[in-house]
């Protein structure tokens, strides 16, 4: 095996001038120079606005911090401490934990059904697809807003549409639970669109003689997408869980600054907005470090259980 | 009895006629092969029978039933597609059940015995714990084929299942079918673009062209008694020869004329009556040979060889006369060169004689009656 196999680009380099062609050697290496440059802005607006600040902010979770940093003690892990011991913090822990699956769960669940329907149906299939992608391409505080106003306990036009056909009565601006769910239903609600997309794009991946295999063979449509649709776009699934779960942890944050401010009573206090709050409100910069440290502990540690989970359910045709 | 009956089937796509006004029967037990080129209907009608396209016009009828409308799995049909439409995330073994078992009409212990039988006639016992991804082409298509095998269908349909093997494999392939058809003796369509499976494969092959069927007869019969001038030249290789001819009738003798050649006709009454003057003569390139005299002998002519091309067993010539194009299969090894005049002559039994206007068959020398299309359509089989 020649160093180019083993090395690459910078193989061929070295083999170049052992063998001493010179003119050449300087020919490869003008080739990986030319990589690199290219690489270059994707590298340095890598380093300055993600892999800097993220080292910045392990460091700044070891400090207590007054005026935005400007004066700072060190205190080690105290804030650690303080939050592993702070009842507030382990029943936001809870809340998001519990918050992130359900929504995982109830956006792919539900954009599956969806796309499954716009994939079957033969009559208006782009009206319906609008339709269902319509809610992504809402900013989220759009979305937000827009939700709070169709589901508000005073003027929400849904209001007394649900509270005239079951014996609810709206009122989630007081009840934790109502809150959560009225929450959890507008988050779901937002990300369908960006999952219908892909699960659509998947199942039209789907060959189409499969599919007629199975109608001679007479297997149901519920079989269908669930013994062949689901695993044949697993690979798809995947990714979305993944971009699912980031959503819930991180890009629910405006849904509940918007509607809910973390409360009644903390039902809604997910980690994100915790940590802004005494970011930005308390200005407790030290403690926020940790928070997010935290956060950024728990969703890579599951990533990679689900990548790891996924080696053995994801099948890649 | 399962026999397959298609009555004034027509197909439209918008405004796009795919199949125009099909009558054919498909007799019990019979392996019928549809063939003709890529958009002539022939896949759109075997997807009609499967029940995957709708019928614009006309019904359909399997055994006896009236089907037209019926749902794909109601049919009782079993389909082997061009892909295979193997489930790629199932080993051998699930993709043959998996319908069975969602169908939910057969026990355990059925669907084994089937999947052991189909595997034993198919020779995959040991594949079967295998995904489609660790076969390979010739194994796919036998489990697609024990697919359609185990839940043991009134029909089997089968579109272009060869075409995506290797030549050898397909070859191999070919006699398996055909062995296969001989043991279970299941309606079979078969449906290809490959006039030379049509030929070894069908007990009768349908040829079609722009939606309609041209012709439905024996492969021999079609070779032989071609319908028309699509037929004549799409069944058999290298296809058949047509030039523009003069037909000429002078002293009770009736002769074709062109002006590199004169071909006494044996007198036919079709021949009496064909009173148009102009012609196509098709003539096959067996049917053409090199005679060792200097050309001024009845019905020899003498062409000026193109291009040779040496096919083992034969060596085809492209001759050049008068104009026209001619294609001589003659013997291998012969020491010809493009550029050689040679003297033709024809074996006058295997002449055939087209309507310039119409396309249609008017004669074939040997006195066999030129069936019109209508007639074919419904012909009885010969064998």
């Amino acid at each position: 095996m020649g160093q180019r196999e083993i090395y690459g680009e910078r193989g061929s380099v070295l083999e170049s001038l052992k063998e001493g062609r010179t003119g050449e050697a300087i020919d490869h290496f003008r080739g990986g120079l030319a990589a690199y440059l290219l690489l270059l802005p994707t590298l340095v607006v890598s380093l300055v606005f993600l892999y800097y600040p993220a080292l910045r902010a392990v460091e700044l979770s070891l400090y207590q911090t007054l005026m935005f940093g400007a004066r700072r003690s060190y205190v080690g892990l105290g804030n650690y401490v303080s939050l592993a011991t702070s009842s507030t913090y382990q029943w936001s822990v809870i809340i998001t934990v519990v918050f992130a699956a359900i929504v995982v769960v109830g956006v792919m669940g539900f954009s599956l059904v969806v796309s499954f329907l716009l994939h079957e149906i033969e009559i208006g299939k782009s009206a319906y697809l609008i339709a269902a992608i319509w809610p992504y391409a809402l900013p989220p505080a759009v979305a937000g807003i827009v939700f709070l106003f169709l589901i508000h306990p005073t003027i929400g036009m849904f209001t007394s549409v649900i509270e005239g056909l079951t014996p609810l009565t709206v009122d989630w601006f007081s009840r934790g639970r109502q809150a959560f769910l009225v929450v959890t239903i507008a988050v779901i609600w937002k990300q369908i669109g960006y999952n219908v997309i892909f699960m659509i794009a998947g199942m039209n991946n789907v060959p189409k003689t499969l599919t007629e295999a199975a109608e001679l063979d007479g297997v149901s449509r519920w079989n269908r997408l669930l013994r062949i649709y689901v695993p044949l776009i697993s690979p798809t699934l995947l990714f979305l869980v993944v971009m699912n779960t980031i959503y819930a942890f991180f890009g629910t944050f405006a849904f509940i600054d918007l509607m809910t401010q973390g409360g009644p009573g903390g039902a809604t206090n997910i980690m994100i907005f915790d940590l802004y709050r005494n970011a930005f409100e308390f200005n407790n910069h030290g403690l926020a470090s940790a928070q997010s440290v935290i956060l950024f502990a728990i969703v890579s540690v599951l990533m990679y259980a689900q990548l790891r989970l996924s080696d053995r359910h994801v099948h890649y045709g | 009895m399962t026999t397959i009956t298609l009555e004034n089937v027509t197909k439209r796509f918008e405004d796009v006629t795919a199949v125009e006004s099909i009558d054919l029967e498909v007799e019990d037990g019979e392996f019928l092969v549809v063939v003709g080129p890529s958009g002539c209907g022939k896949s759109t009608t075997l997807r009609m029978l499967a029940g995957l396209e709708s019928v614009s016009e006309g019904r359909i009828y399997i055994g006896g039933r009236d089907v037209t409308g019926l749902d794909p799995k109601d049919r009782n049909v079993s389909m082997v597609f061009q892909n295979y439409a193997l489930y790629p995330h199932m080993t051998a073994e699930r993709n043959m059940t998996f319908g069975m078992k969602s169908a939910g009409s057969f026990s355990d212990d059925e669907i084994e015995r089937r999947v052991s039988e189909a595997a034993e006639t198919l020779g995959i016992g040991d594949l079967l714990a295998r995904k489609p991804a660790e076969l390979s082409g010739g194994e796919r298509q036998r489990v697609a084929l024990g697919r359609a095998l185990v839940r043991d269908p009134e029909v089997f349909l089968m579109d272009e299942p060869l075409s995506n093997l290797d030549a050898k494999l397909r070859v191999q392939m070919r006699a398996e079918l055909a062995k296969l058809h001989g043991e279970l003796e299941t309606t079979t369509v078969y449906v290809t673009h490959d006039q030379t499976e049509a030929m070894t494969l069908g007990d009768r092959v349908v040829v079609m062209n722009d939606g309609e069927i041209q012709q439905v007869d024996t492969a021999q019969y079609l070779y032989d008694y071609p319908n028309n001038q699509f037929v004549a030249g799409f069944i058999g290789e290298p296809a058949m020869n047509m030039v523009g001819v003069e037909v000429e009738g002078t002293d009770g003798e009736t002769v074709v004329s062109h002006p590199g050649f004169r071909i006494r006709l044996p007198e036919t009454d079709e021949l009496r009556r064909f009173d148009a003057g102009r012609a196509v003569l098709g003539v096959r390139p067996e049917d053409l040979s090199i005679v060792e005299t200097d050309g001024d002998g009845a019905d020899t002519f003498v062409a000026t060889v193109t291009v040779t091309e040496p096919l083992g067993d034969s060596l085809l010539l492209y001759c050049e006369v008068e104009g026209d194009e001619l294609q001589v299969q003659s013997a291998p090894r012969s020491a010809i060169e493009p550029g050689d005049p040679v003297t033709l002559t024809v074996d006058r039994d295997r002449l055939h004689l087209f309507d310039r206007e119409t396309r249609a068959a008017v004669y074939h020398s040997d006195g066999t009656r030129a069936r019109t299309p209508e007639v074919t359509a419904t012909a009885e089989t010969d064998d």
